[in-house]
């Protein structure tokens, strides 16, 4: 697979074709665009989620079904007060040889306390969304998992968010 | 993902390493580093690179103008690898007798 100019400097180019070549239809392609909405406020007074695809959750919890073969259409709530000791990660999709050693490489949580804290980010929700990135079903993702997520993100307060898919 | 919560009047940025999947998916609003897999926000143990990758993010909130654009941030994955070894060197968590 070479690389196009819609993927320049990606250390894996044609991520998106050599997946959807294995399997058909697996991959979101969107060809309108969503209207931005805008801060009510600055981020200083915003409270922010964060939400990824990394599979991260908290020990104890039911573990990410990673051999699924359509994949795991649920996710699980990290208190954003929880520390890299209280989380583990179930996927088999992305190299964890970083995030084994510092969770923050892929989930920023020590981060993004810190920024909150110095008072750049206004506060944090009570917690942030966690799944798996091995969802096959697009349509089943975005009709349950997205929608189940933005209204969990919504009631939890949210102001803005980060996402990071993985 | 980002859409859904977008739509509910909540303003979203991601942060990829996959910059063909987000051109498909066309979010919002979004960075692109060009780090290995997983690696989103950089190396272990680099804080400032990671504060700086979640700032550049949060920074398009209020910045961006025009929906499904993607921002470059002028990072470069061997950059990142040898600030990480020389931070874990002076935290003495790398071995000096193994090859890097």
């Amino acid at each position: 697979m070479t690389a196009t100019s819609s993927d320049r400097g990606q250390l894996r180019p044609g991520l998106w074709a050599t997946v959807n070549e294995r399997y058909p239809g697996s991959m979101i392609t969107k060809r309108d665009l969503v209207p931005l909405a805008r801060l009510a406020k600055p981020l200083a007074e915003s409270r922010l989620t964060f939400v990824s695809t990394a599979g991260v959750q908290p020990k104890g919890t039911l573990p990410f079904d990673v051999a699924h073969p359509v994949g795991d259409y649920s996710f699980r709530r990290v208190p954003s007060t929880a520390t890299p000791a209280d989380l583990e990660i179930h996927q088999l999709k992305y190299p964890t040889a970083g995030a084994n050693r510092d969770l923050n490489v892929i989930f920023p949580i020590e981060r993004l306390r810190e920024l909150a804290a110095e008072g750049t980010i206004g506060g944090l929700t009570p917690s942030f969304f966690s799944f798996i990135g091995y969802n096959m079903d697009p349509e089943r993702l975005e009709r349950t998992l997205a929608e189940e997520i933005a209204a969990a993100v919504a009631a939890d307060g949210a102001e803005a968010a980060l996402l990071a898919p993985a | 993902m980002q859409r859904a919560i977008e739509r509910r009047g909540i303003p979203t940025v991601s942060v990829t390493v996959a910059r063909d999947v987000t051109e498909h998916a066309k979010p919002p609003r979004a960075v692109f580093v060009p780090f290995m897999m997983g690696h989103h926000f950089g190396v272990p143990f680099h804080r400032e690179l990671q504060r700086r990758i979640v700032r550049e993010a949060l920074g398009r909130l209020a910045e961006a103008e025009q929906s499904g654009e993607i921002r470059d941030i002028p990072v470069t994955w061997a950059q990142a690898r040898r600030e990480g070894i020389a931070i874990e060197r002076g935290m003495g968590l790398r071995d000096e007798r193994r090859p890097e």
